[in-house]
């Protein structure tokens, strides 16, 4: 009996220690100047976001400070999951919702093949505007956030993705073409 | 294995021939040139930023000179193909476009009275109560009928040329006169009558005859035209400058609407050497329009707001500048025969498309286009595909087949678009884009390859041509606001024919849903695809 009671002690406190190492580590985002978070450990990125206009006319832009890291997958997965998040300020989220990068590869011509969720063409509801929005959210995003990248080619889920329906995809887009 | 050859040449023979006729594309030619992306209505921002960012990545600046310009002024492209002089229409073509446009309702009337125009201009007292909606106290004795209204009071007097407004003596150019039974002022006493927000504006129009009370979206006056030998200017003398749009911007067809009712008037002719040939109102539903014909030497143009002022400037430059927006490419002058139209209702079958409120895209898209292909053989006696003509999903390479198979003279994909906002609203375009990066990647060679799928690139010139004269419709007859994109959109793939895929309403505005789905709502929006057509066409 005190065996037992003595292990889901010890594994609630393994719990707890576990919970205060996550919190310490990930601090929330937005917090990395003035607040009460140490970023003493991580350092932070100022990188634009572009969500739809609230007339619906275009892109609108607003910056956000994020985690900087390395890893060219992480980097993209998490301007991604900013997008899928939503704006803050006047935008329109642009993405179908649920949307997220799988994989992404990036070949030595600047050429960024982002591989997105399912969620990105289940959750399309029609639309030349909405379609028109949703992608040049994201290739501008990549292309103002990841300076490596020249063209960026949309698959989803680990296949190629021709169409969401008016505009097509089968070829690499360029950031600069989509205003 | 003898067996086996033939059926492998049979399997390989189509592919061969696709190869050769399909993928060899001669981009130049007759009819078809090439000019800068992107110089679309509402884009001409993007576009400047597209250049900017080509300078920063250190590839050259694309001036406003098109690219078949550059390409005709170096000797590459025969001069039958370069719109190097922009297409001058005869003026046959010019009165049947003006029959054309003609046939567009002009906007209402504000309320107005007649002006008796002899001897500089008289209107009776009595429509003068009626505009400013006054009530009239007559005294017999002294012979003067006073004016009341909204705090406001204006006296007038039999046989004496002094009239009091509010607290004002106002002389006016001759004695108010008693005829009939019936006072009259003359029409001068308008201009007098005080123009604060508290009583109703009124304004005389000489070209009319009327006097008229000033509707809420104000007035248009007549425009000043100077020309130097940097530039063009058109002045505009407006009440609300920032509601204007370029609705058209072809040199010989550039088209200008603006908010507000003109009283004005143009002049019959312009001086020659002019970068501004002619200049005349179009009917408009909606505010008012004008279209110009402007010289070839007309390199850019810029839009110059004064809302203090209460002027739209106009500005038409010989050389062209960096802030300059550039005008779109013209094709050879002359008709443009329109015997097979090919109609593509989009989605169907499980394709809904969007669904909004029950309104559904899919539904909408192919009454739409069997009330036109009426409407189009009723006016133009045209053959009219349709792709589809029941519920059912056509792949995109199959509506381009049909549409390749009939010949088409032009091909319209209907949309109903969706966004993410309820305040989008009105028509959308989608034409494919003639850019020259093809060419220039090519090394100059006139032979270019290009993949069958972009085969619709050869027909851009046409294409956007097309779109200018819809444009033009929708905006006349009041479904805009109109938006103009360069992107060739899966509809137009594999398609060997001019041709727009039109986006035409937007179902998550209610503004829109409700004119979409009401009795005569679609008879309306092909009424204005039939004149932008017959605007296309132009006289056989």
């Amino acid at each position: 009996m005190n065996r037992r009671v003595l292990l889901l002690v010890s594994l609630g406190l393994v719990a707890v220690l576990a919970w205060v190492v996550w919190r310490l580590r990930v601090p929330e985002p937005g917090a990395a100047h003035g607040g009460d978070v140490d970023t003493l450990g991580t350092g932070y990125k100022s990188v634009r976001l572009y969500f739809a206009a609230p007339n619906g006319e275009g892109l609108v832009s607003e910056s956000r400070e994020l985690p900087d890291r390395t890893d060219f997958h992480d980097r993209a997965a998490e301007l991604v999951s900013e997008l899928d998040r939503g704006p803050t300020g006047s935008g329109v989220a642009a993405l179908p919702p649920g949307t997220s990068l799988l994989h992404v590869y990036l070949d030595d011509q600047g050429l960024m093949t982002a591989d997105l969720s399912r969620a990105f063409q289940q959750g399309f509801r029609g639309g030349s505007t909405n379609e028109y929005l949703a992608v040049a959210s994201l290739v501008r995003t990549f292309g103002d956030d990841l300076p490596e990248v020249k063209r960026v080619l949309i698959v989803c889920g680990g296949e190629p993705l021709p169409t969401l329906s008016h505009l097509p995809l089968d070829r690499p887009l360029d950031p600069a073409e989509l205003p | 294995m003898s067996g086996r050859r033939p059926h492998a040449w049979r399997r390989l023979a189509p592919l061969v021939a696709a190869l050769i006729v399909g993928l060899v594309v001669v981009r130049a030619a007759a009819g078809d040139v090439f000019h800068p992306p992107g110089s679309s209505h509402r884009h001409a921002a993007a576009t400047r930023a597209r250049r900017t960012r080509r300078h920063r990545r250190g590839a050259p600046a694309r001036s406003a000179r098109t690219d078949a310009e550059r390409l005709a002024a170096s000797g590459r492209l025969a001069s039958a193909t370069a719109p190097a002089a922009p297409a001058t229409p005869t003026a046959a073509e010019r009165a049947s476009e003006a029959r054309i446009w003609a046939t567009v309702a002009a906007a209402q009337l504000p309320e107005n009275a007649p002006v008796d125009v002899r001897d500089g201009g008289w209107i009776t007292a009595g429509d003068l109560a009626r505009l400013l909606d006054a009530t009239k106290f007559w005294r017999a004795d002294l012979r003067k009928l006073e004016l009341r209204t909204r705090g406001h009071r204006v006296l007038l007097t039999v046989d004496d040329p002094f009239a009091i407004v509010d607290d004002r003596t106002v002389e006016l150019p001759r004695s108010v006169q008693s005829a009939g039974g019936m006072l009259r002022v003359p029409v001068a006493l308008v201009d007098s009558l005080p123009s604060d927000s508290t009583l109703v504006r009124l304004v005389y129009d000489a070209r009319r005859g009327l006097v008229l009370r000033v509707p809420e979206a104000g007035l248009v006056r007549t425009p000043h035209v100077t020309d130097d030998s940097l530039e063009a200017r058109v002045v505009f003398p407006v009440d609300h400058p920032g509601d204007a749009d370029v609705i058209g911007r072809g040199r010989s067809h550039f088209r200008l609407r603006l908010a507000g009712f003109f009283v004005g008037s143009v002049p019959d002719s312009l001086p020659e050497g002019h970068l501004v040939r002619s200049l005349r109102p179009l009917p408009s539903s909606l505010g008012s329009a004008f279209e110009f014909e402007l010289a070839p030497e007309a390199q850019s143009f810029r839009i110059l707001r004064d809302e203090r002022h209460g002027a739209l400037t106009l500005v038409i430059d010989r050389a062209a500048r960096r802030d300059g927006e550039p005008f779109a490419p013209e094709g050879p002058p002359g008709p443009r025969p329109v015997h097979v139209i090919v109609l593509d209702p989009g989605h169907g079958g499980a394709d809904a498309g969007v669904s909004v409120a029950g309104a559904v895209e899919k539904d909408l898209t192919l009454a739409l286009a069997r009330t036109l292909a009426r409407e189009l053989a009723r006016r133009f006696g045209a053959k009219v595909v349709l792709t589809r003509t029941d519920d059912h999903a056509v792949p995109p390479e199959e509506r381009a087949e049909r549409a390749n198979r009939a010949h088409a003279d032009l091909l319209l994909s209907l949309h109903f678009d969706a966004a993410p906002g309820p305040q989008l609203r009105g028509i959308t375009a989608y034409c494919p884009p003639a850019t020259s990066s093809a060419a220039s990647e090519a090394g100059g060679s006139l032979l270019v390859v290009a993949p069958w799928r972009d085969v619709a690139v050869r027909h851009a010139v046409r294409s956007r041509e097309l779109a200018e004269a819809m444009l033009t419709a929708f905006e006349l007859q009041g479904l805009g606001p109109v938006r103009l994109r360069e992107l060739l959109p899966v509809p137009l793939l594999g398609v060997n024919a001019p041709g727009l895929m039109l986006e035409c309403g937007v179902l998550t505005s209610d503004i829109d849903r409700a004119r979409l789905t009401r009795a005569g709502g679609l008879d309306e929006l092909a009424d204005a695809i039939a004149l932008g057509i017959a605007a296309y066409e132009r006289p056989r």
